[in-house]
């Protein structure tokens, strides 16, 4: 997620709340004006001067032609309409004037609380256009327009002209609230590049994830192998681990190994350097009976023909390729239950089960020294569960050396990853259960 | 709007926040400013300068209470200190009220009303525009029992309603301003937020291919490069030499090493490597836990971006970070070796914004600043 505005963006965000501020100002003021002219014809006076009724309606006529224009503006606010509502503004206060300066009302000067409303919502039109100087430039043209109107006013009823104190008062919050807006708006901003973090933190986040992939597959494909390879000191080749290896290495080659699924492989499109030098010693080792595996067909093996990725596109039987796997290894699975039930989950999330799986099925074959393995599957509360059970050595979870990441990245690390989660319950002499359940749906 | 209702200005945009901190300073300023000169200017009409005074005592206390209140160091902002500041500038309001009584000749010079709509008003990027408008209703509410209790005495003759009507325009106008500004920018920035994340998840797809490359560059994937094609030459021997199985035990060494490093690694292990990399600052990352991994996605950001700071413009001379488990939570320290002569040398106003950025997303920060470093804590809670 990202926090805030960007510098680009602030600008015109704080414009335009600072022109919503000023238009719930003006609002308020011209409803008050009506309130008190609302007030002045339906209420006496209560003392022996005040506005005559007559001239409260006509104060009530000219505050709601005020009104709807400011409306007008609030909505719309184009240089067309601001100047139309300044015009208009500006003869409403003179009308208003005239009416409240008027011999009889008490107001001694245009100084007063009545007159500073409409003067106050004239100045505070908002007006078009973006930034402290446009709004300021509207604001000081509404403070003037109406100190003119106000001035105009008073000489024509009579009454004493003086700068009215509340409208200049607003014109200063005005002044103020932008200028510093202005000044503050977009250093911190800039410095503080938070939208470039959290881009950055995404990108991290998302590598990550990738390099845990590319470990789980590394350990998958490579590891056991140079593992046996090592244990096996000099002498001829076994042809079950040479087969193994062959096996492993066309799970990687013509096709990123860090990616699991056929979205990415084709967005990344040729294969690396890595995959095609091996799919290169392989075709020389196969004498070209193998496909070529390298020219973006993934999923082909040179031996058999049999599909080379787990859980590959095209292969939609549950847990084809684990059980392939188990096959080779001279393990016999039983499947039981429900395996259709992996339709149920997106191709990721699949890719992601069969793997670990298969990572499970890998394990009871090198380990348990069992040749029979269980393998359940099963929906329940919206989750998809796959069981492995074996009889065999079992093993203290407690004590699995640290340097021994096949459980955590093949079989855990992957389950968490589809938000899910992978239980291992076993024993030494009793033999291990491995439950992972994934929630249905997902990618 | 309802999850505008319960947010503000600070929380949605925390530099926003940071950067409006000294406007509240501003406002206090002026609206003391504007009680001493309206009690000079009706001087004539007061009748007991102790309250006249007690008055401009309580606008400057609101004003203090709302400048303290807003700085940085001690975000978030809660609206129990907007109800204080007000109640302090409104008791201000009723000591004028009682400086003149009956002898108050217009409503108008009174300063109550403004100095409560200004601090009101100064407040609006620290409050939820409904906090602000109930405060600006309540406070209009008790300074329209004024009027109606000044109207005996008042010079202008007119109703009661419109009495009520003139003094509580202001505080109902400046309240209906803060809540309005407060409204606009939290639905703006949430809005951006949203649009923001939107073409985030729309970019992973063509940022994976190019992260799928830049992995493969990795440690574990150069280590591959030698790994697998010594696997693809035992399927082509007939026979594994000495040599061959003992570069096997020493592949499998590597590689398990590098597999290990690679799984306890966490985003900030990358973060540090790719800082380095870019601005040649050397960062060192103590987290034997993997605990980085534990903090959520929105609280990782502001931590990039101080780092992504402190590192540039020759800011820093290094850079250590370390990381310890607290309970379920996680304890980030930063410390950087900073030139004690340098003219780019941070200020603790400047390394704020990041506390208060992070503040936002529920983590506590501290800060000590001395001339030859700048150590940065963050508390993390599960």
């Amino acid at each position: 997620m990202t926090l805030g505005l960007p510098e680009h963006l602030a600008k015109a965000s704080l414009s335009r709340a600072l022109a919503s501020a000023g238009h719930a100002a003006g609002a308020v003021c011209l409803a008050s004006a009506m309130v008190i002219s609302v007030a002045s014809i339906v209420l006496e006076p209560t003392g022996e001067t005040g506005p005559d009724r007559q001239a409260a309606i006509a104060a009530l006529v000219l505050l709601a032609v005020q009104a709807a224009l400011f409306a007008v503006v609030a909505f719309h606010p184009s240089v067309t309409l601001t100047v139309v509502y300044l015009l208009g503004g500006t003869a409403v206060v003179y009308g208003l004037t005239v009416l409240v300066m008027a011999p009889g009302n008490g107001f001694e000067t245009t100084n007063n609380a009545v007159l500073a409303m409409p003067r106050t919502a004239l100045l505070l039109v908002g007006g078009a256009g973006i930034g402290s100087r446009i709004a300021i430039t509207w604001a000081a043209l509404g403070w003037g327009l109406g100190e003119a109107a106000a001035f105009l006013g008073a000489e024509t009823a009579g009454g004493t002209w003086a700068p009215n104190a509340a409208a200049a008062a607003a014109l200063g919050i005005v002044i103020v609230t932008r200028v510093f807006d202005a000044m503050t708006r977009s250093d911190a901003r800039r410095e503080a590049a938070l939208h470039r973090a959290s881009q950055q933190t995404r990108e991290l986040v998302i590598r990550h994830d990738y390099e845990l992939r590319a470990i789980a597959r590394l350990h998958d494909t490579a590891l056991s192998h140079l593992v046996a390879i090592a244990a096996s000191g000099s002498g001829p080749v076994d042809e079950r681990l040479r087969a193994a290896i062959r096996h492993d290495l066309t799970l990687i080659v013509g096709r990123d190994w860090a990616t699991e699924h056929t979205e990415d492989a084709a967005a990344v499109g040729a294969p690396t350097g890595t995959g095609g030098s091996v799919a290169a010693v392989f075709r020389a080792a196969d004498g070209g009976e193998a496909s070529d595996t390298s020219g973006g067909a993934p999923g082909r093996s040179g031996r058999g023909g049999r599909t080379s990725t787990v859980a590959a596109p095209g292969r939609t039987e549950p847990l084809a390729e684990a059980l392939d796997i188990a096959r080779d290894a001279g393990l016999s699975v039983n499947v039981s239950g429900t395996p259709e039930v992996l339709a149920g989950v997106g191709p990721r999330r699949r890719a992601a089960i069969e793997a670990a799986v298969a990572q499970c099925l890998m394990n009871v074959a090198r380990h348990a020294g069992v040749g029979d393995v269980e393998v359940a599957l099963g929906r329940a509360d919206g989750e998809i569960t796959v069981v492995v059970v074996d009889d065999g050595r079992g093993f203290d979870p407690d004590r699995v050396p640290e340097d021994r990441i096949g459980l955590r990245t093949s079989i855990r690390g992957r389950i968490e990853q589809e938000g899910g989660r992978a239980r291992i319950w076993s024993r030494p002499g009793v033999g291990t259960t491995v439950m992972l359940a994934v929630p249905e749906g997902g990618e | 709007m309802s999850t505008a209702l319960r947010l503000t200005q600070q929380e949605v945009d925390p530099i926003g926040g940071v950067a409006a901190a000294p406007l509240v300073l501003i406002g206090s300023v002026l609206s003391v400013a504007t009680s001493i000169a309206l009690t000079a200017w009706h001087w004539g009409e007061v009748a007991s300068p102790l309250a006249a005074v007690l008055g401009i005592l309580l606008v400057a206390a609101a004003g203090a209470v709302a400048t303290t209140s807003a700085l940085p160091a001690r975000a978030p902002f809660t609206v129990d200190r907007l109800w204080f500041t007000v109640a302090l500038a409104v008791g201000g309001a009723i000591a004028e009220y009682v400086s003149t009584v009956g002898a108050d000749r217009y409503l108008y010079d009174d300063y109550g009303p403004l100095v409560v709509g200004m601090m009101i008003l100064s407040l609006a990027p620290f409050s939820t525009w409904i906090a602000l408008l109930a405060a600006g209703t309540v406070a209009a509410a008790v300074l329209a029992i004024l009027a109606v209790g000044s109207a005996g005495a008042s010079a202008t003759q007119a109703s009661a309603a419109a009495l009520v009507a003139v003094n509580s325009v202001a505080v109902l106008a400046l309240s209906a301003a803060g809540a309005a500004y407060s409204a606009t920018i939290v639905r703006e920035s949430l809005a951006w937020q949203r649009h923001a994340n939107s073409i985030a998840l729309e970019r992973d797809g063509g940022l994976r291919a190019g992260i799928v490359r830049s992995v493969q560059q990795g440690r574990v994937s150069v280590l591959s490069r030698e790994v697998l094609p010594f696997l693809a030459d035992i399927t082509n021997s007939q026979r594994i030499s000495v040599a061959d199985a003992d570069r096997a035990r020493e592949l499998a060494d590597l590689l398990r090493r590098a597999l290990k490093a690679g799984i306890e690694s966490t985003w900030l292990d990358d973060l540090a490597a790719s800082i380095e990399a870019a601005r040649q600052v050397p960062i060192t990352v103590e987290d034997p836990g993997a605990t980085a991994g534990r903090l959520r996605s929105d609280q990782r950001p502001p931590l990039t971006a101080l780092l992504s700071w402190l590192s540039s413009g020759g800011r820093s001379e290094s850079i250590r970070i370390s990381v310890a488990a607290n309970g379920g939570g996680a304890i980030v320290s930063v410390l950087a070796i900073v030139d004690a002569d340098g003219a780019s040398s941070p200020t603790r106003r400047e390394v704020e914004r990041f506390l208060a950025v992070a503040r936002a997303v529920g983590v506590r920060g501290e800060l000590e600043i001395t001339r030859e470093n700048v150590r940065v804590e963050f508390r993390y809670d599960a």
